[in-house]
């Protein structure tokens, strides 16, 4: 096991994670804008979460074929939920009198959305956004039998020649990376937070 | 400048605005009042469309409103609510400049804005301006968000219970400061209320609804001198006893039953005293009646002998209050001290009698339900 593995893995999650900020985000303030949409969004999105990962990597398999484009798709719809869900509960509970008054000075929908409801609502998107990143780095262990590689492969090949230091290797990795991305984007949210004076978290 | 013709406005089957007709004319402070429900709110926030009436037509400036774009409406009127709304993400400088910097107005300007408006409310810019809204007070909250609603110089501004949050003492400071703004502004102002001292303090004109009708549009002293409903005539006789807390004095609160014994009685008599009125302290008095402090049995008990004279034991100097001190004073101490009662005192030092926590439980639920005792 070399370190171009663990790159190869943390290239699978960081892609991931763009991709899911990208197309989350904006189903999350849909969702929030548009009551009408609302249940159904977010029925979507719980349910892509109930289907297995290998499952889902099986059935994007058939329209893409192998790959990492296959991969990194999977791994998205995967994990969408805590980032839609979170965008949508956070942009929600902002303080019902601070949209009022935004409304009522003559900011356009937009304009409250970006300069106050989005950064009131970021300590709680960054949450589902950390969710979905330490989740990421578990479930991307499937890349490998859809060949997408990453440190699945280093598990698959220690179950297959019954190599314990490789299964063991491999697996220590994958935890040590999930709870430096856990801290790490923990500490980043506090200070976050505290830049952004929000009382309501 | 703000004209209502024949507004309605139902939900689902109750019917908020009956027919609304009326008029204000520019500058002019009118306060919506009424019981909850009466559609005070629903007509203010239908000036700047927050809420879109289902038949009637709404004038600000000559324009029907329904015919202007709602954002750009909306930027010419001030607006400030009751949960204040400050944007916790902006600094104070920020918060004030929203509307300026949406209507394009350069960073100098907003500055020298913000410095101005500040200044009327006697805060100072260099120290408020570069904090966020959780670093001040809730009254100081609130003044910013009127200056927020000043910003752009709207020739008319809304207000939905302004101060309905903040406690009575910063209520009356904004109050006032409201007027004064209003005299050097010369501002249109609707403000809504449920407080008629704040509408007959504040108001050029007082709007009373109920049942999204108009009962009476006045002039404070009109409507004083001829209430047009029992209704009205009820709201002012609650209010004017609101008025009356304020102004409550150690008096109101005291109970006069106090037992007290001059410094020459014997320990024995004392202790007997407090025996058979299930009491654990007396209030000392001088010869020429004046107050000189408490024993309380366990100083007895320390002292050891139960002859002599009480005089004898060094009284406990219990908190006192003077019997014309504000009310809430007088708790302040009795709650700050951990005392078990404030000794009220008349002008001449002589004892009025004592507060306790239950005396003034009793007097609060007086005042607000009437006749306790």
């Amino acid at each position: 096991m070399d370190a171009s593995i663990v790159l190869e893995h943390l290239y699978l999650v960081a892609m991931t994670v763009i991709f899911s900020v990208i197309v989350g985000l904006p189903i999350g303030v849909l969702a929030y804008l548009k009551p009408s949409v609302r249940k159904i969004v977010l029925w979507s999105v719980e349910l892509l979460q109930t289907i297995p990962a290998l499952a889902l990597l099986g059935l994007i398999i058939i329209a893409l074929g192998p790959g990492k484009m296959t991969v990194i798709t999977g791994l998205v719809l995967y994990s969408l939920l805590p980032i839609v869900h979170n965008t949508f509960v956070g942009l929600e509970s902002v303080d019902s009198g601070i949209k009022e008054a935004g409304k009522g000075m003559g900011l356009t929908q937009l304009d409250r959305l970006i300069s106050v409801e989005i950064p009131l609502a970021f300590p709680m998107i960054f949450t589902g956004i950390r969710i979905a990143t330490v989740t990421t780095v578990g479930v991307a262990v499937f890349a490998t039998s859809v060949g997408g590689g990453g440190l699945g492969k280093v598990i698959y090949q220690g179950i297959r020649t019954q190599n314990m230091n490789l299964i063991v290797s491999g697996t220590v990795s994958l935890m040590i990376m999930a709870v430096l991305f856990d801290v790490l984007m923990i500490w980043i949210n506090r200070r976050l937070a505290k830049g952004t004076r929000n009382q309501a978290f | 400048m703000i004209r209502f013709e024949n507004v309605n406005k139902k939900y689902g089957n109750s019917v908020i605005l009956d027919d609304l007709n009326f008029n204000i004319e520019a500058g002019e402070f009118v306060v919506l009042i009424g019981p909850s429900g009466c559609g005070k709110t629903t007509t203010l926030k239908s000036i700047n469309r927050l809420i879109k009436p289902d038949q009637g037509k709404i004038f600000v400036n000559g324009q029907e409103i329904s015919q202007v774009n709602p954002v750009k409406l909306r930027r010419k009127i001030g607006y400030v609510i009751q949960q204040i709304g400050l944007f916790p993400n902006m600094t104070i400088e920020q918060n004030i400049g929203v509307v300026p910097k949406r209507l394009k107005y350069d960073k100098k300007e907003i500055q020298k804005i913000t410095r101005d408006l500040m200044e009327m409310v006697d805060m100072s810019y260099e120290e408020y301006a570069h904090k966020y809204p959780s670093e001040l007070s809730g009254g100081q909250q609130q003044r910013i968000g009127v200056l927020r609603a000043l910003a752009a110089s709207p020739p008319i501004v809304l207000m939905d219970e302004p101060f309905g949050a903040l406690d009575p003492m910063t209520r009356a400071t904004l109050q006032k400061e409201i007027a004064n703004l209003h005299k050097k502004l010369k501002k249109t102002i609707v403000f809504v209320t449920h407080d008629m001292n704040e509408a007959l303090d504040l108001a050029d004109k007082i709007v009373f609804m109920e049942h999204g009708k108009i009962v009476q549009m006045a002039t404070p002293e009109e409507m004083l001198a001829n209430p047009a409903s029992p209704l009205i005539r009820d709201f002012m006789r609650k209010s004017a006893l609101a008025a009356d807390t304020l102004n409550l004095t150690a008096a109101d609160f005291l109970s006069a039953n106090v037992i007290s014994v001059q410094k020459k009685k014997s320990i024995r008599e004392c202790t007997d005293l407090m025996a058979r009125h299930h009491i654990d302290s007396l209030v000392i008095k001088n010869e020429d009646q004046t107050y000189a402090g408490v024993v309380t049995i366990k100083d007895i008990k320390k002292h050891g002998k139960s002859s002599g004279v009480i005089g004898e034991i060094e009284p406990y100097q219990n908190i006192t209050s003077d019997i014309l001190e504000n009310a809430k004073d007088s708790f302040d101490k009795l709650y700050s001290s951990g005392d078990n009662y404030v000794v009220v005192l008349n002008n001449d030092q002589t004892i009025a009698g004592i507060i306790t926590k239950t005396s003034m439980a009793t007097a609060m639920a007086d005042t607000l339900w009437g006749d306790m005792q």
